[in-house]
């Protein structure tokens, strides 16, 4: 029989967590939430020996305090799940400061191994760390690995499993040189038991709570942990084991704490790092460019317009063959209903509505692949924390900190994680605002009906049209963003504050994992929601009230629509056909593409002949190149998806705020596609 | 002294961090309490720096950078 161990995967941000989780479990893991907030949590699972192990990979964090989301969740997973064992990763060039981060994790008194990754990098600096004497000084083992190599893999593994009962090494040994003499007198013998061993004043205190604790609420696991926390005046401790604390704890001792586990690891690093840095790190040189003064906000515009020509111009270059495919499987499908003798009515349902809807969406995934690429790569090298850092000036005007910029720029991928990541933001009121302003950011779902109507409309500069989407978005974002900076009575402050990691040569299995997820979420859009909707839309657009309907203005959707066109009529938008297009399109942006086709009824909407086809039509109703650059400008501002739409109600916890932000953009996309349509008529005239 | 005039490429300690409770905390956490070495290694025209502190390096705003006290090293 099996047995099943639970491991937790601990460490800092940009430590190579997931890298090494990935190598363990590959694709086939587990997204899921934490109950009740949206904080990721994965989870994989393998066999080894005689073991499953049960893999929990755990938000990147510095420190086990209360204040943030990430942090409570970790240690409330590490204090009241069954995970038996705590791989703590440890950027092995960053060694001092992920130290902190183990010495907190090993006080939980939970099992704790030590995988110390990237000793590469600290090899190439001409460093070294001794092996020996680390898990010696901190009682719990070592392991080299490296996440990007795939080595010492099933090390780590095996001495998880032989090291799943055991807390501290017997084996404990310390010298404390002059830190002995400054705080601790042996009086308590902690120094066999523990690895930091705080100054008698603290100890004294630690283990005066700790008695009380005691008697009031029994033998508890990880006690001293409670203590410490107790007279760090932690309210989530105080409130799970409240005892009278009168007489020892005066103040919050957690500076004294945090400066006491510092000084504990600078002597483990005098210790065990032999030939501190000696070469000026490669990523120094490349941060004198790319974070310049001056260079560096071109340098990212630069990097910007690169990412979006690849996406379009590689894109559709690949896009090619998906659309022979499309043309080929429409027709058979065409052919085989018409073989078994289907009826109208279920030929056109699936040729008309659901290949024409879906498959049209399937041909954009080119263009979307590329896109998740790009910002995959960006987000591997470390590249995304120097934007934080270059944005930092102009966002301060905004009244944002630079780190707000990345939700935003996140968003150019998908809004709904984009909004997930401005929990990073410290303070509410500019969580607020930036959740307000990255749905303007354009997401690759809007990507379809740029790439569409730009290249029907606009030949030669259809990127052109396509790019300048993205700069009206960023520019309705910047404006929003300002006036609500003029109009907040509290100024807000600039609070940048974030690690800049080492430069890395992004890992190819860690991108291709994550644009996977991210093709795997479009396709499974593909195949439920803009199903259903490519369905719904064809029901809608072929039934009136007197049933069945040949002529589509008939239809019930065409009489939706032309209640609501009147509208839209000074954006150049008063069809009933593009009404029923961008209602259908809040299920998801990409069905206002699917809509199009299902309404003019065209198989294969991004081929050539079928673009020519739409063209005509739309022509037809005197739809011309100013109405589908107003129908680009509505699509990239109106109401967010519903997807989007359900993550604001979820970060925000407010109806209230969640219906305010759907009639803001609403009418912002209203007022901007007026003025386009309006200022372009004059010049047109 | 404070990072918002110190010089980049030199080395300093420091003294204090003069900024509300929390951020305080999470600055610590990172590895900068007091007596700590930190380098200034660049800052741009809005303020915000870059600087190393215990082998790893932070970025911080304007008011941050201005709050922690240092002296020459």
């Amino acid at each position: 029989m099996k047995k099943v161990l639970q491991v937790g995967f601990v460490g800092n941000p940009n430590c190579g967590k997931t890298t090494l989780f990935n190598a363990y479990t590959g694709a086939n893991l587990k997204v899921a939430n934490w109950p009740g907030v949206t904080v990721e949590k994965k989870e994989g699972a393998f066999k080894y020996h005689d073991y499953k192990f049960k893999l929990v990979d755990l938000p990147g964090i510095y420190s086990l305090t209360s204040y943030t989301m990430e942090e409570r969740l970790t240690r409330e997973f590490i204090m009241n799940s069954d995970v038996d064992v705590i791989v703590n990763i440890v950027d092995a060039s960053s060694l001092e400061r992920n130290l902190y981060l183990t010495l907190q994790l090993i006080e939980m008194g939970k099992p704790v191994v030590v995988a110390l990754n990237m000793m590469d990098i600290v090899e190439e600096r001409g460093m070294e760390i001794d092996l020996h004497r680390l898990p010696e000084m901190l009682g719990v083992p070592v392991i080299p690995v490296s996440a990007r190599k795939k080595t010492g893999l099933d090390i780590l593994m095996h001495t998880v499993a032989h090291h799943k009962d055991k807390y501290i090494d017997p084996n404990l040994e310390h010298h404390h040189g002059k830190y002995t003499k400054e705080y601790s007198k042996h009086r308590h013998e902690h120094h066999e038991e523990y690895p930091v061993v705080y100054s008698d004043l603290l100890e004294d205190k630690i283990d005066e709570v700790s008695e009380r604790i005691r008697e009031n609420h029994g033998n508890i696991d990880n006690l001293r942990w409670y203590a410490i926390k107790h007279i760090e005046m932690d309210e989530m401790a105080q409130a799970k084991y409240p005892i009278d604390s009168n007489g020892i704890v005066h103040n919050s001792y957690e500076e004294e704490i945090i400066n006491q586990k510092y000084d504990f690891i600078e002597e483990i690093i005098e210790e065990v790092l032999v030939n501190k840095a000696k070469k000026a790190a490669v990523t120094d040189k490349v941060d004198k460019v790319l974070t310049n003064s001056y260079l560096g906000l071109p340098i990212f515009l630069g990097i910007m317009a690169f990412v979006f020509f690849l996406t379009f111009q590689i894109g559709d270059f690949i896009k090619g063959g998906f659309e022979g495919g499309l043309d080929a499987f429409s027709n058979s499908v065409f052919n085989l209903l018409t073989v078994i003798g289907a009826g109208d009515f279920v030929t056109s349902l699936v040729v008309d509505g659901i290949v024409a809807g879906v498959g049209g969406i399937l041909t954009f995934l080119p263009n979307i692949f590329i896109l998740f690429l790009a910002l995959a790569y960006l987000e591997d090298s470390g590249y995304m924390s120097r934007v934080a850092y270059v944005m930092d000036g102009i966002m301060g005007k905004l009244g944002l900190s630079g780190r707000a910029f990345i939700p935003m720029l996140l968003g150019f991928g998908c809004t709904v994680p984009a909004i997930m990541a401005s929990r990073s933001l410290e303070n509410m009121q500019d969580r607020r605002k930036t959740i307000l302003v990255t749905p303007f950011m354009s997401c690759s779902a809007r990507l379809p009906i740029y790439v569409l109507f730009s290249q029907m409309f606009f030949g030669k500069n259809a990127m052109l049209a396509a790019y300048s989407m993205y700069l009206i978005g960023i520019a309705v974002a910047i404006i929003v963003a300002y006036v609500m900076n003029k109009n907040s009575e509290k100024s807000t402050q600039n609070t940048l504050l974030i690690e800049l990691p080492e430069y890395k040569a992004p890992n190819l299995r860690t991108i291709l994992i994550y644009v996977w997820e991210k093709v795997k979420e479009y396709l499974t859009k593909a195949g439920t929601t803009i199903f259903a909707a490519s369905v719904l839309i064809w029901f809608v657009l072929n039934f009136g009230p007197g049933g069945m309907v040949s002529d589509m203005s008939q239809s019930y959707g065409a009489m939706l629509g032309k209640t609501v066109s009147p509208l839209l009529a000074p954006a150049g938008l008063g069809m009933w056909q593009v009404v029923v297009a961008l209602i259908s399109g809040i299920a998801a942006k990409e069905i206002v593409v699917s809509s199009f086709s299902v309404l003019f009824g065209i198989a294969n909407i991004n081929s050539v002949e079928g673009m020519a086809g739409l063209t005509q039509v739309l022509a037809d109703y005197g739809f011309g190149a100013l109405n589908a650059y107003s129908l680009m400008v509505f699509c990239l501002l109106y109401i967010p998806c519903a997807a989007t739409i359900g993550v604001i109600q979820r970060e925000m916890r407010s109806a209230k705020w969640t219906v305010f932000t759907i009639l803001f953009q609403l009418g912002v996309a209203w007022l901007v596609s007026t003025l386009v349509y309006q200022i372009g008529s004059l010049f047109l005239a | 002294m404070t990072l918002l005039n110190a010089t980049i490429g030199y080395t300093y300690m420091v003294n204090s961090l003069e900024l509300d409770k929390v951020t305080v905390r999470r600055l610590e956490a990172l590895g900068l309490t007091r007596g700590t070495k930190i380098k200034l290694l660049n800052r741009n025209r809005g303020g915000s720096v870059i600087f190393m502190v215990r082998g790893s390096r932070l970025a911080v705003g304007k008011k941050i950078a201005d709050s922690i006290q240092m002296r020459e090293a």
